[in-house]
């Protein structure tokens, strides 16, 4: 007898593991719970941007918006420079996040996979900026930018942030489980530089994770109201927020063209999330080396 | 010097000159590749926490120069009632957040974790949402639906249990409670994104090896699942920590910090003082106190898990 047989992998069997049903019907009652209880509040307000003013607060609640109506969105399109908002929100937050994608991985990158002389030191020198409270600079800064005469939204809402911390740290942890030395010395040995390494081989490993920091990094900048708040002054350029935010702070509390402005504005935070929705969900690919 | 001819291991030289940048790349491309970041530190986290001390000390309008006063600001701080409201309110959001958001999203990521689940893809979507969402959004929708006289929350607890007049927003323990509905409801789908990649992480075949030697799916979580989750739950706990010790969005929205300054958080304080009421160095003041209780506690949590990390 020659033949080596390769010894069949041991694995419990499938069905023997199965859960039993009561388990599974908890589990399902568990989470569609959670799945109403998240989604509840949205659609009610999807629904109620289609109702008329008087019957937004009709009790007991019309779950469905019968008869329909665009009035709300046409008087916030035609009343309210909602484009303007719009424009300045999705720019800002696209720049950042395509900026702090490639800031991040780079010393992510360099923090994971190379010994250097006073690594351990900067790593957390960065690391600690992580508890720097955005409160404690919120007055200085604000102070440095105005008087540098930079309260563009497209520089005082972009250039400060383009580097988080939290996108470096989560950068240099995936990097260390996804990309394996053995394939960096590989293509060192192909005569790669340094950079073309991080471009070809190390981005291409960090998919999953650069989605999920594209995601995270456009949603902060997309949804943040506090700096803007401050430091935008100018209604011409004002974002989302704060164009929402001026809406309903007007006298009357106009809920109809908030909640139109507010269904409108969530459509680019959806649209990136759903898009990157499989980088992000993939999570880790623990075993991209296994060849 | 003798000649170095005995390790001649590496790829030999093809090129005869090789340009300086080449020959030394490998050890200067780290702090290339870290650079920007540490430009963008010095200048706006560096420069503006300098700034901050500096001001901390000063009486300053925004007009003219600030004018210095030493430490009157933070002995004024420290007898200031609304600060320790602040303060106060903003531990209980931070103590919420650890205690309740923080384990609530862990269990969920472990349902979703579970084999053969069916619809995964959706309930995560879905569970993503509301942080997806303006924070203005979700606060107005928060603000209607708990609303005293109007809200679906109270018509429903009366058509249900026949009572229905807690007023939510106007009520000093009650608003607190709110707000920290409004957090829970928030942020426990973000964190579940962090502990499922965590969990999706931990081998199966720990798991499986687990299970063979007999531990149940209770034993399973404690031995194999929590410690290996150590990095995500510090990383976590530290982020949670800090993000809402400096808490504003949701007060600020739902209930501009009160009823009177029954919901107040130390950011809100910071920034009426700093930014409704020109007391600039006061807000700086305050803000710099605040930078020193975060970041002995983040730096605390951190020794903790770490610590915890190795004693395992």
């Amino acid at each position: 007898m020659t033949t080596v047989t390769t010894p069949a992998p041991v694995r419990p069997a499938r069905a023997g593991r199965r859960r039993p049903a009561g388990g599974r019907v908890l589990l399902y009652a568990f989470l569609v719970t959670l799945l109403v209880a998240f989604a509840l509040p949205l659609l009610w307000a999807l629904s109620a941007s289609f109702k008329a003013r008087g019957d937004i607060f009709s009790y007991p609640p019309q779950p469905l918006p019968l008869p329909g109506t665009l009035e709300n969105y046409r008087g916030l399109l035609d009343g309210q420079p909602f484009w303007s908002w719009f424009v300045i929100s999705t720019v800002v937050a696209t720049l950042s996040t395509v900026i702090a994608m490639g800031l991040c991985s780079l010393a992510g990158f360099a923090f994971a996979k190379y010994q250097f002389r006073g690594r351990n030191v900067l790593f957390n020198i960065m690391f600690s900026s992580l508890a720097v409270p955005f409160a404690v600079i919120v007055v200085p800064l604000f102070i440095m930018v105005a008087k540098a005469q930079l309260t563009t939204p497209y520089f005082a809402l972009v250039v400060p942030w383009v580097a988080p911390a939290f996108g470096i740290f989560m950068m240099r942890q995936y990097t260390e489980q996804a990309v394996p030395d053995a394939v960096l010395d590989a293509a060192r040995v192909d005569g790669c530089t340094e950079f073309g390494l991080f471009r070809r081989v190390v981005l291409p490993l960090l998919r999953p994770a650069l989605g999920a920091l594209g995601v995270w990094s456009f949603l902060n900048s997309y949804n943040s109201l506090i700096w803007p708040l401050i430091v935008i002054s100018e209604p011409g350029d004002y974002t989302l927020p704060l164009g929402i935010q001026a809406l309903f702070g007007a006298t009357g509390r106009s809920y109809d063209l908030v909640l139109a402005a507010s269904v409108l504005a969530a459509v680019p935070s959806l649209l990136v999330f759903f898009l990157l929705r499989k980088q992000l969900l993939e999570g880790l690919t623990a075993g991209a080396v296994k060849s | 010097m003798t000649a170095p001819t005995v390790r001649r291991a590496g790829p030999p030289a093809t090129e005869p000159r090789q340009s300086w940048w080449s020959r030394h790349q490998r050890s200067l491309a780290p702090y290339v590749f870290i650079s920007p970041f540490y430009l963008l530190y010095v200048l706006f986290l560096l420069v503006p926490i300098l700034v901050g001390v500096y001001l901390s000390c000063t009486e300053w309008a925004g007009l003219g120069t600030p004018r210095w006063v030493g430490l009157r600001n933070y002995r004024d701080l420290l007898t200031d009632n609304s600060f320790w409201t602040s303060v106060g309110n903003t531990a209980f959001y931070v103590a919420f957040t650890l205690a309740v958001v923080v384990p609530a999203a862990l269990f969920i990521a472990q349902a979703l974790n579970s084999r053969g689940l069916r619809g995964r893809d959706v309930f995560r979507l879905a569970y993503f949402m509301p942080v997806v969402i303006s924070p203005i959004v979700i606060t107005l929708v928060f603000g209607l639906f708990f609303d005293n006289e109007f809200g679906l929350i109270n018509g429903t607890l009366q058509a249900l249990f026949g009572f229905g007049g807690i007023d939510w927003l106007g009520d000093p323990a009650w608003a607190r409670i709110t707000v920290v509905i409004l957090v829970l409801w928030r942020w426990t789908g973000y964190l579940t994104i962090f502990f499922l990649a965590g969990l999706q992480n931990v081998p199966r075949e720990l798991h499986e090896a687990a299970a063979i030697d007999g531990a149940g799916p209770i034993r399973r979580f404690f031995d194999v699942t929590l410690p290996s989750l150590r990095p995500v739950t510090a990383f976590v706990a530290v982020t949670v920590l800090v993000s809402t010790a400096q808490i504003f969005d949701e007060p600020f929205l739902l209930t501009q910090g009160g009823p009177g300054e029954s919901t107040l958080s130390v950011a809100m304080f910071i920034y009426r003082a700093g930014f409704q009421r020109q007391q600039l160095g006061y807000a700086a003041a305050a803000g710099v106190l605040l930078f020193l209780v975060v970041f002995a506690l983040g730096y605390l949590t951190n020794r903790i898990t770490g610590v915890g990390r190795e004693s395992r």
